[in-house]
C-alpha cells in the first residue's frame, strides 16, 4: 500500500513540476493542469513558512528543495490517510476521523507527533467550543478520546480561557523540552524554540521552557491514554513547541 | 468547512489559524481515500477534525524534513538546501522510507542519475 501510493505521487511528481515551471515562466497554456496540481500541493509559501522557521537565517532553499517537500506533504497525507482509511473500512465505518489519523500515525511510525498533536485538537475543540458559545467541544463529539481522557497535570491549566492560552502553550512546549524520552530519530533536533524574530530555532535556547518544564514535569500526557498501547509515552520531543508560532502568524492558509 | 469565521478572531491565536489550509488538506486525503479505498463502493467521508490534526501534522513533518535536510546540506558544507538533501534526509531517517519512491523519481525527472537503472 506504501509503495503504492508512494508510486502513485512520484508519477505525478514529474509532471508537477513541470506545470509549475511553465506556469511560472508566464504561459497560462497547461490551466487545466496547473489547477489540477494546485489541489494536489500545500500552497508552497506556506510550505517555505514552516521551513524557513527551521533554517537558520543564512540558509538557502533551492526550488527544487521546495517542491521535492511540498511533494513529500502530501504523499505525507495520502500515507497517512490511506492507513486511516483502510481501519476504517475493516471496522466498516464511513468517516475518518481525527482519532483514526492519530491512530494511523502511530502506526506508521509518527508517534511521537501523537501526543502534540492530541494537544492541538484538544485546543481546537476548546475553542471551537468558545467560539460556539457552547461547550468544550460540543460539535466535535469525542471523536479522540485521550485529549481529555485521563486525569491529567496539564488538563486545568489547559482549560483556562482566553487570556491563559498563550501561556499555557509554552508550558506544553516546556513539557515536551522536559521529556527525557527524546526519540532516537530526532537526533541532532531537539531544540525548536520559535519565538518571533528569531527565527534559528534550531540550537536556540528555550528559556520558556526550563521552568516550566519543572512545573509540568513532562507528566502532561493526555495523548497517550486512548489510542494505542505502543504510542510512544511522552512522545514529540522536538516538535511541539513550534505551537506557539501561531499566535505570530497572519492568517494565512484560507483562500 | 470552518473557514473564515469569527473563528480568525476569536480564535486566531493559539488554535488558528492553521499554518495549511484545510480545504486543501481535505482534497487530498479525499484523493486518497478514493483511491485506495474505493473498493468498498461508498466514498469515504472525512471528519471536519481530521484535516485540523493535519495542518499540525504537516508543519511537524515539513519541519523535522527540513532539518533532517539541511544536516545533509550541512554535512556537504553548504549552504542552500538542494533536493539531493531531501533525498539524503529521506535515506537517512527510516521513518522517512515512504517518500523513497517519490524522491527517487524526482532525482530522476530532474536528469540526475538516478538510484534507477
Amino acid at each position: 500500500m506504501e509503495m503504492g501510493f508512494a508510486a502513485g505521487t512520484a508519477a505525478n511528481g514529474g509532471g508537477g513540476a513541470a506545470a509549475a515551471t511553465n506556469g511560472g515562466g508566464g504561459g497560462k497554456a497547461p490551466a487545466a493542469a496547473a489547477i489540477r496540481e494546485q489541489d494536489r500541493l500545500m500552497p508552497i509559501a506556506n510550505v517555505i513558512r514552516i521551513m524557513r522557521r527551521v533554517l537558520p537565517p543564512h540558509a538557502k532553499i533551492s526550488d527544487d528543495a521546495k517542491e521535492t517537500i511540498q511533494e513529500c506533504v502530501s504523499e505525507y497525507i495520502s500515507f497517512i490517510t490511506g492507513e486511516a482509511n483502510e481501519r476504517c473500512q475493516r471496522e466498516q465505518r464511513k468517516t475518518i476521523t481525527a482519532e483514526d489519523v492519530l491512530w494511523a500515525m502511530s502506526r506508521l511510525g509518527f508517534d511521537d507527533y501523537v501526543h502534540p498533536l492530541g494537544v492541538y485538537l484538544h485546543r481546537f475543540r476548546e475553542f471551537e467550543g468558545e467560539a460556539r458559545g457552547g461547550g468544550l467541544g460540543a460539535g466535535a463529539g469525542g471523536s479522540l478520546r485521550s485529549p481529555r481522557g485521563g486525569p491529567a497535570p496539564g488538563s486545568a491549566s489547559s482549560m483556562v480561557p482566553g487570556a491563559q492560552h498563550h501561556h499555557d502553550m509554552q508550558m506544553h512546549a516546556a513539557a515536551m523540552y522536559g521529556n527525557p524520552m527524546a526519540p532516537p530519530h530526532h537526533h541532532a533536533f531537539l531544540m525548536p524554540q520559535p519565538h518571533y524574530g528569531q527565527q534559528y530555532e534550531m540550537y536556540g535556547g528555550g528559556e520558556h521552557g526550563m521552568g516550566a518544564a519543572a512545573y509540568y514535569g513532562g507528566g502532561y500526557a493526555p495523548g497517550n491514554g486512548g489510542h494505542n498501547g505502543d504510542s510512544g509515552s511522552g512522545g514529540g520531543g522536538a516538535n511541539t513547541p513550534q505551537a506557539v508560532n501561531f499566535e505570530h502568524q497572519q492568517p494565512f492558509g484560507y483562500k | 468547512m470552518r473557514l473564515a469565521r469569527p473563528y480568525t478572531v476569536a480564535v486566531g491565536r493559539a488554535a488558528g489559524p492553521h499554518a495549511l489550509p484545510l480545504a486543501r488538506i481535505k482534497k487530498i486525503m479525499k484523493r486518497s481515500t478514493a483511491g485506495d479505498g474505493g473498493a468498498g463502493g461508498e466514498s469515504r467521508m472525512i471528519s471536519g477534525e481530521a484535516p485540523v490534526v493535519f495542518s499540525r501534522a504537516c508543519e511537524l513533518f515539513v519541519a523535522e524534513l527540513t532539518r533532517a535536510a539541511w544536516a545533509a546540506t550541512l554535512e556537504g558544507k553548504r549552504r542552500t538546501v538542494h533536493r539531493e538533501d531531501v533525498a539524503a534526509a529521506v535515506r537517512d531517517v527510516d521513518l522517512f522510507d515512504f517518500l523513497a519512491a517519490l524522491v527517487v523519481a524526482h532525482g530522476d525527472a530532474a536528469g540526475c542519475q538516478g538510484a534507477l537503472d
